[in-house]
């Protein structure tokens, strides 16, 4: 009897034991893979809001997609990229996730697009242990995770965060060109806010006082209010966290006003739309970004054949947005490749996490990730507009 | 056709007045208690989205439809029943209070708007209930404090009686029924009692309610708070559903969608409510549906007429390249939208009358039926 008792006891052990590392794991799906191809899946906001982020993104991974799948493939597997339009509402992108996940089995979800809509469907993927990779949101959700919950593993970022990358900004502006007095307009959303944490960070940090804190709804068109605030407080360098209507107006406004000031943007402003619809409105502009911007008749090599066949395939010239895409597919792809051929989830995050470093074509900082750090890197660059064109300021910059 | 022959005073204010009503009702029932072992669950999923729109929709009823007061800030309702539970889940506050909480505090802010609204008729209400919700929205942006301003607030995994509900399992969508099912049986009961008569009375004329003996503006004032109310215990789902709240997400769009809801689905009925949260929710899961298997049935099609494999396969691309092309679904559902409101004024439940008299009356049925008999509420000759 006793003995009997004993082997039960023995019996239950083992199983505790072989159940507590699986406990502590993360789980991630298989699903997706097959012999000639894996699905992929992405939601963006195609008719809603922020569809001038959404269509040159999904084009960007359309285009990437279509460059692996042509060159055979990821160790011969195809991609095939399921898109749906989330119109940047969470319900309409928690019901896409969920019919990627269940329908279209997808076996991860690369660049889905904006914060609300991508926390919203975060769980599904999660509790189906599907990946979630390289979000258009730089929201410190989307890659912080708490070690005590395995499934929030499965996220990974490589889009340079808006805190980091302004304080980098904000501190390499204050320091080379000795400014006393800096102010900030701000929009009035999660980004806007990111931003001004930056701000307000480094200039805590440098024992500094904001001569100014201006901020508007999304959706101003007139900033001449807050333009002239920040002149009567005596700014000399303002940091916009703006996207492309506002930096022009901001900038526009205070050329109108003939006030002679800095300013500098947040990566959002570092787009090729600035420059094209400001003209010399925004000359001069200052802006923290995370990679170069290629232009067409400069560009050589890869990048310009890069971007001749952007512009064949969508008819239009490419732009940061279009990049970000590319690249957020190019990543995965080079991953999965390094995941080896007999593909499998555990596979793919052992890879992601192995610390290999991704180079991109457009000479952007490497992308690597480890067991402890999901997020790509916080390596930000300063560049200008002279002339209508970004230039290159400054590289390689942390705060 | 059935003949209700009513014996008692009892037989008029019957929530079931024949015994079809139970076994239509019973096998619907049954069908949405097995649905989560039959169903997907994605299809669980927009089942639930359909509850959370269906109790708004009720809601919005109550002030709309019955009462005869327009809302088009009703997201902010919902937002301050999102917040509440969101807040009061940081400090422990069990599911069943905090439930209620965001219920009766949306109610009391509902009342407050009231007020204002007792002087507003028609379009100026309308003007009246999007500055409420712009404000509502702009305090939700500016309290940090309370609500982490535009950074947003996660929203726990429920727990009810020490068991996590989890937002994608059975359990919430059973949570999410039942709360649908209570407040339109709440309604239903509402409506047949004195303050529910007085409603509809208001919506018909105000001056004939007010010369009945009606308090108008007491009555409107609780037509607000009841419709807030309930409202705000959609929102507290809404939040447990999404996992994620910010400002952003309780815009003016929202308040269209709550509108659209009982526009679509008939302003005269709680039928309405639900069937236009089907028609919202479902609606755009139906176009994605469509856009990935309809461009193989087409090229199917081709095939069995005779088109050769190479002309298939031509057929398949373009009819895939049209089915994804960008926007396409919002201009169809658009188009929905509109033929609607120019062709079916009384909604998807209006139209179902119809094809049901249709039926029962055949060969005699007569158009004219349904005619709208009510002229002066359209001239509103006398506010």
């Amino acid at each position: 009897m006793s003995k009997s008792l004993k082997v039960l006891g023995l019996a239950v052990s083992a199983l505790a034991l072989t159940q507590l590392p699986a406990a502590a794991q993360t789980k991630v799906t298989d699903q997706g893979i097959s012999a000639s191809e894996i699905v992929v899946g992405t939601h963006q906001d195609l008719s809603g809001p922020i569809k001038v982020w959404g269509v040159p993104v999904s084009n960007g991974l359309k285009m990437a997609a279509e460059e692996i799948n042509a060159a055979g493939g990821i160790h011969g597997r195809k991609i095939k990229l399921i898109l749906e339009d989330s119109g940047y509402d969470p319900k309409r992108a928690v019901l896409a996730s969920q019919k990627m996940v269940e329908r279209d089995k997808v076996f991860a979800m690369v660049g889905p697009m904006g914060s609300p809509t991508v926390l919203a469907a975060q769980d599904i993927l999660f509790d189906a242990g599907v990946l979630q990779l390289f979000p258009l949101t730089a929201a410190e959700f989307t890659f912080k995770f708490d070690p005590a919950k395995p499934q929030e593993r499965l996220k990974f970022n490589n889009l340079l965060p808006y805190v980091e990358s302004t304080r980098a900004a904000v501190k390499y502006m204050l320091e080379t060109k000795n400014f006393k007095k800096p102010c900030i307009m701000y929009q009035d959303d999660e980004y806007g806010k990111n931003v001004l944490d930056g701000f307000t960070q480094q200039v805590t940090a440098m024992k500094l006082q904001p001569a100014s804190v201006t901020s508007y709804k999304r959706g101003a068109s007139d900033f001449s209010a807050q333009v002239a605030k920040m002149k009567s407080d005596g700014c000399d360098v303002v940091v916009l966290g703006t996207v492309i209507r506002e930096t022009i107006g901001a900038m526009g406004e205070a050329k109108k006003l003939g006030w002679d000031v800095t300013f500098l943007g947040a990566t959002p402003t570092n787009v090729l739309e600035v420059p094209a619809l400001g003209k010399e409105a925004v000359e001069g502009l200052y802006a923290a970004s995370g990679f170069e911007i290629p232009y067409e008749d400069t560009a050589k090599g890869k990048v310009k054949d890069w971007l001749a066949n952007y512009k064949k395939m969508f008819g239009s010239d490419a732009n940061t947005q279009a990049i970000i895409g590319y690249n957020a597919m190019m990543t995965f792809a080079f991953y999965a490749e390094k995941a080896g051929k007999d593909l499998t989830g555990q596979k793919m995050m052992d890879s992601l996490e192995s610390g290999e470093k991704f180079m991109d074509i457009f000479s952007s900082p490497p992308t690597k990730f480890s067991k402890t750090d999901h997020l790509a890197n916080t390596i930000t660059q300063v560049q200008q507009i002279k002339n209508g064109r970004w230039v290159l300021v400054k590289e390689g910059l942390m705060f | 056709m059935r003949f209700l022959f009513k014996t008692d005073y009892e037989d008029d204010i019957k929530l079931f007045p024949h015994s079809g009503y139970y076994v239509s009702y019973g096998i619907l029932l049954a069908f949405l208690l097995i649905a989560p072992f039959v169903l997907s669950s994605y299809l669980v999923s927009q089942l639930v989205f359909v509850c959370i729109y269906a109790t708004v929709g009720v809601g919005l009823m109550i002030l709309t439809g019955f009462t005869g007061q327009a809302s088009l800030g009703h997201a902010a309702f919902l937002a301050i029943g999102a917040y509440t539970a969101a807040y009061l889940q940081q400090y422990n506050v069990p599911f069943p209070v905090y439930f209620l909480a965001g219920g009766l505090l949306t109610g009391v802010v509902g009342a407050l708007v009231g007020f204002p609204a007792l002087r507003l008729t028609g379009i100026y209400l309308v003007i009246a209930t999007i500055s409420f919700a712009f404000i509502v929205e702009e305090v939700l942006a500016r309290w940090e404090s309370v609500t982490h301003g535009n950074e947003g607030m996660r929203v726990k995994t429920l727990s009810l009686f020490g068991q996590a509900v989890p937002q994608n399992g059975p359990t919430f969508y059973y949570l999410c029924l039942a709360v649908l099912v209570l407040t339109i049986v709440g309604t239903l009961n509402l409506l047949r009692s004195p303050t529910g008569r007085a409603f509809v009375a208001i919506r018909d004329s105000e001056t004939a309610a007010r010369s009945m003996g009606v308090n108008v503006s007491l009555y409107k004032v609780k037509s607000f708070a009841i419709s807030a109310g309930i409202t705000g215990l959609a929102g507290v789902l809404f939040a447990h559903k999404l996992s994620f709240i910010s400002p952003e997400m309780f815009t003016l769009q929202l308040s269209i969608e709550f509108i659209i809801v009982i526009l679509i689905g008939g302003t005269f009925s709680l039928h309405g409510a639900v069937l236009g949260a089907i028609f919202l929710v479902m609606i755009d899961p139906f176009l994605t549906y469509l856009k990935d298997d309809m461009p193989g049935i087409i090229a199917g099609l081709a095939a069995t007429f005779g088109a050769d494999s190479i002309t298939a396969n031509k057929i398949h691309a373009n009819a895939a390249a049209i089915a994804s092309a960008n926007g396409l679904k919002g201009a169809i559902y658009g188009v929905i939208i509109v033929l609607f409101v120019l062709f079916e004024p009384l909604g998807l439940y209006g139209r179902w009358l119809k094809i049901k008299l249709f039926f029962q009356l055949f060969p005699l049925y007569k158009r004219a039926t349904f005619k709208r008999q009510k002229i002066y509420v359209k001239s509103e000759r006398n506010r």
